[in-house]
């Protein structure tokens, strides 16, 4: 008997409409650990978005989403109206014009996706099935970091279509935006590993919420505000790198060296510095940022 | 072949504190109750098996395969409900248990199938799809359940499955854990400090004490009948056994209770003579079992063991 059948038929004796399926054992596949983690990295990035939650939580997501695209959207609509104006953004400085948001999703959600399942104990569930440790560290990390490439890749497609379409050729501005695909794809791909990769370390250091949200703002606003008073105060080569201590610097001349042109009000012309530097400071800050998580999660008790 | 098989399993936390101790003991498949005082070493026990935390020294087999080596293998066949609260609040239990379903390699179309089917055997209907932060304790603790079994375990590990609930939320969860275990065929391992409990629903016993193993037999050898009649009655109990001794049976008082020694059916109509003649408030009549209590009886520490 199927369970269907067992479904429509009562039980034997049965005096009322009790309907007892007994218990079902399950012989289908167990698709194992890989499947398990890319679960968690779908279930983790709809959770960063708030999607499958309470309305309560998709406010600051999609509330952030919403201003980082606006300023982009206004300036595509003012370039269709009047055309030929010079807009104040572009693929170079809009992220780093923007960087508060992208800062703020970061010390929204990244404790959003972690602290409550140390809170509430729900990593020793995690830890006691299919995944390793590590996996599951991983898997949040790909789900904050892909997070922001969707939120900074967002107002770079607004910039891509406004250009476009206010284009009198649509077809060979087409042709002409296309070229700056790398940079369109770059430069969110180069923001999101590293931001994700800070903002985890930190936030997987405490179950609080709250500590979480204001220990990653406090490393910004500290590193951005040593930077800037070293290079305001200091002489010669210090107030020249003084910059680089400041993550968003960093990760403004990766995008200058990898992917971009250099904006003008950016402090990373002003260090005389090879770009390369930018890159390799960045890429040794998200190693060490990674290594942070994934220590933290061998460790951490379940 | 065993479930469980350990070889002088040694967790030490730091230098000073002996968790397990040289732990040796094989496990068959049944309802297995492992009952110990708190800190006794169960729950640490129970993370080794699960691959949760290393063993200091010694080894220790699930199924067969080795716990250090093949923690992700063992998984997929192990449910887990652990001690304390591990559950989120934000969720809905649906949800929930779906997602764990997942974790433990489900298909997504099987692990909702499941949800539902589990849901319904420990008791969650309409509630499961408010979020779980508004749920009772004995509600969570179904939760618990289910989702240590959404993926037809072929061993299911429980640490205290009972704690927080009150009465009535106790006898259905042990209700449940006996029928996972009986009726779905899971091989179940119950930690519990309330011997009454183990004895309820578990097939076989282990008794560890200080991470070393105290016992390890099938419950029946426990629990067999002594020939001993207790008498319990409200007062008088003094007075009773003298009178029962006149008579010439073998009797004691022992604090509201008088025990008697029955080799065999002439002293039952005795007691009842003498208890109406002396006119005491009868509350209990009943046959006396070796009790597990007596297992720590020996070793001198009862004050945890209930």
């Amino acid at each position: 008997m199927t369970w269907r059948e067992a479904a429509v038929a009562p039980r034997e004796s049965a005096t009322g409409a009790i309907y007892d399926l007994g218990y079902q054992g399950y012989d289908g596949p167990r698709l194992g650990r890989r499947a398990a983690v890319a679960t968690l990295f779908w279930a983790s990035l709809r959770a960063a978005f708030g999607l499958g939650r309470s309305g309560r939580s998709k406010i600051v997501p999609w509330g952030l989403t919403a201003v980082i695209v606006v300023p982009a959207a206004v300036a595509g609509a003012i370039q269709a109206i009047a055309p030929g104006g010079l807009s104040p953004f572009n693929y170079d400085n809009y992220l780093w014009d923007l960087s508060p948001i992208l800062a703020l999703f970061v010390a929204a959600q990244a404790p959003e996706l972690v602290s409550s399942d140390q809170r509430n104990h729900v990593l020793s569930l995690y830890f006691s099935h299919a995944l390793a440790r590590s996996d599951y560290a991983l898997a949040k990390l790909g789900a904050l970091a892909a997070a922001l490439f969707i939120l900074a890749l967002a107002p770079l497609l607004v910039i891509l279509f406004a250009s476009i379409f206010a284009a009198s050729d649509v077809v060979a501005a087409s042709g002409d935006q296309l070229q700056n695909l790398p940079q369109i794809i770059g430069s969110p791909a180069i923001h999101a590993v590293p931001l994700a990769a800070l903002g985890l370390a930190i936030a997987t250091f405490t179950p609080r919420r709250a500590y979480a949200t204001g220990g990653i703002i406090a490393v910004y606003l500290v590193t951005g505000a040593v930077g800037s008073i070293l290079s305001e105060a200091g002489r010669g080569r210090l107030s020249q790198v003084a910059p680089l201590l400041n993550p968003w610097v960093l990760l403004d001349g990766t995008r200058d060296w990898l992917v971009g042109n250099t904006i003008p009000d950016s402090p990373v012309p002003r260090a005389h510095l090879d770009l390369w530097v930018f890159g390799v400071l960045t890429a040794a800050f998200t190693m060490i940022a990674i290594g942070a998580v994934l220590w933290r999660y061998r460790r951490i008790a379940a | 072949m065993p479930l469980i098989s350990t070889r002088s399993l040694t967790k030490r936390y730091g230098s000073s504190v002996t968790a397990l101790d040289e732990l040796t003991l094989d496990v068959e498949p049944g309802i297995i109750g492992l009952v110990g005082a708190n800190g006794a070493g169960k729950s640490t026990l129970l993370k080794i098996l699960l691959g949760l935390l290393p063993a200091t020294s010694g080894s220790a087999t699930v199924m067969d395969m080795d716990v250090a080596t093949r923690g992700p293998e063992i998984r997929q066949f192990v449910g887990y409900l652990p001690e304390h609260d591990c559950l989120p609040n934000d969720v809905s239990a649906t949800d929930f248990v779906s997602h764990m379903g997942r974790m433990a390699g489900l298909p997504a179309a099987a692990a909702r199938e499941r949800t539902a089917e589990v849901l319904r055997h420990v008791g969650l209907y309409e509630e499961r799809y408010r979020p779980i932060g508004g749920y009772s304790t004995g509600m969570k603790q179904r939760v618990k359940l289910a989702q240590a079994i959404v993926h037809d375990p072929k061993l299911l590990l429980l640490d205290e499955p009972t704690n927080g609930l009150d009465p009535a939320g106790r006898d259905e969860m042990l209700d449940l854990v006996h029928r996972t275990g009986t009726e779905f065929g899971i091989a179940t391992v119950v930690a519990s400090h309330l011997l009454g409990e183990i004895e309820r629903v578990c097939t076989f016993l282990l008794a560890i004490d200080a991470g070393k193993l105290l016992q390890s037999a099938p419950i029946s050898s426990f629990v067999e009948r002594t020939g001993t009649l207790g008498v319990e009655v409200e007062e008088g109990a003094d007075a009773l056994a003298e009178r029962l001794v006149a008579a010439g049976l073998t009797a004691r008082a022992d604090g509201r209770s008088v025990l008697v020694d029955c080799p065999d059916e002439r002293p039952y109509d005795i007691v009842r003579d003498t208890v109406d003649e002396m006119g005491l408030a009868l509350t209990r009549l009943e046959q006396r079992r070796h009790r597990l209590e007596d297992l720590f009886r020996v070793e001198g520490r009862t004050d945890d063991v209930a």
